[in-house]
């Protein structure tokens, strides 16, 4: 199950599993998203090709409007599947401030 | 000591991605029974959902459920996926994903199967008479 939760700054935190059964769940959410966010993944044990895919949708939409998401606190399967897809290349990926 | 284990399971699942959660637990209770460490269990989590959703999407003809077969050989894990009475699918021979271009040319599709063959060395698969059969293996170590 994948839980989606907005901080009191406005970080957007997913936790669980990001899969094809939860992906049209994560799309109805980020369709609201419409300027730069951080998105906090600490929490997220486990991505696949669909959760990457909604991932992507939104940079891809946002960058057309000069925002971005920021993704921070990635950890590993999901942050060795974010490095196999090249998506370190095309999403600002850093630790959690002051971790 | 040498890890002698061996253990099998099946299970077939209807052609609905509704059906992933289902699927994880039964990989999950295979990992516990065959005393599988838990580093190996995402990976395989995501080389069968990627297969599987793969299958029910493109797999002309499928009608029937899709069979998910773990065995433990020692200390090799082999997990098989066989959908029946479907055309040829060897993903092994698909095009790779260029993960390098400018997030503009980039598009999600066969990212997936890309990513599965970058996880996994060793990819087998069988055609017979309709039965397609593709073989993950992952050395226990």
């Amino acid at each position: 199950m994948l839980d989606i939760r907005v901080d009191d700054k406005g970080v957007i935190l997913l936790s669980g599993r990001f899969d094809a059964s939860q992906a049209a769940k994560a799309e109805t959410f980020m369709a609201a998203v419409t300027e730069s966010r951080i998105l906090d993944l600490g929490e997220l044990q486990y991505i696949s090709s669909l959760g990457l895919g909604v991932l992507l949708a939104t940079q891809k939409r946002l960058m057309g409007r000069g925002h971005t998401l920021k993704l921070v606190n990635l950890k590993g399967h999901v942050r060795e599947v974010f490095h196999y897809a090249g998506f370190d290349a095309i999403f600002s990926i850093d630790p959690l401030p002051g971790a | 000591m040498a890890e002698t284990r061996e253990s099998t399971e099946q299970r077939s699942f209807p052609r609905s991605a509704a059906c992933l959660p289902e699927i994880f637990d039964f990989i999950d209770a295979f990992f516990r029974k065959a005393a599988i460490a838990d580093e190996h269990r995402l990976p395989i989590h995501f080389a069968v959902e990627e297969l599987f959703t793969n299958l029910v999407k493109y797999s002309k003809g499928g009608t029937r459920d899709i069979r998910l077969e773990l065995k433990r050989e020692g200390a090799r894990l082999a997990v098989s996926l066989t959908d029946f009475d479907v055309p040829e699918f060897d993903m092994r021979k698909t095009a790779d994903v260029d993960v390098t271009k400018d997030i503009k040319d980039r598009k999600p599709g066969g990212l997936g199967i890309h990513l599965t063959k970058r996880m996994f060395d060793d990819i087998g698969y069988e055609y017979v008479d309709g039965r397609s059969t593709t073989t993950f293996f992952k050395a226990l170590e």
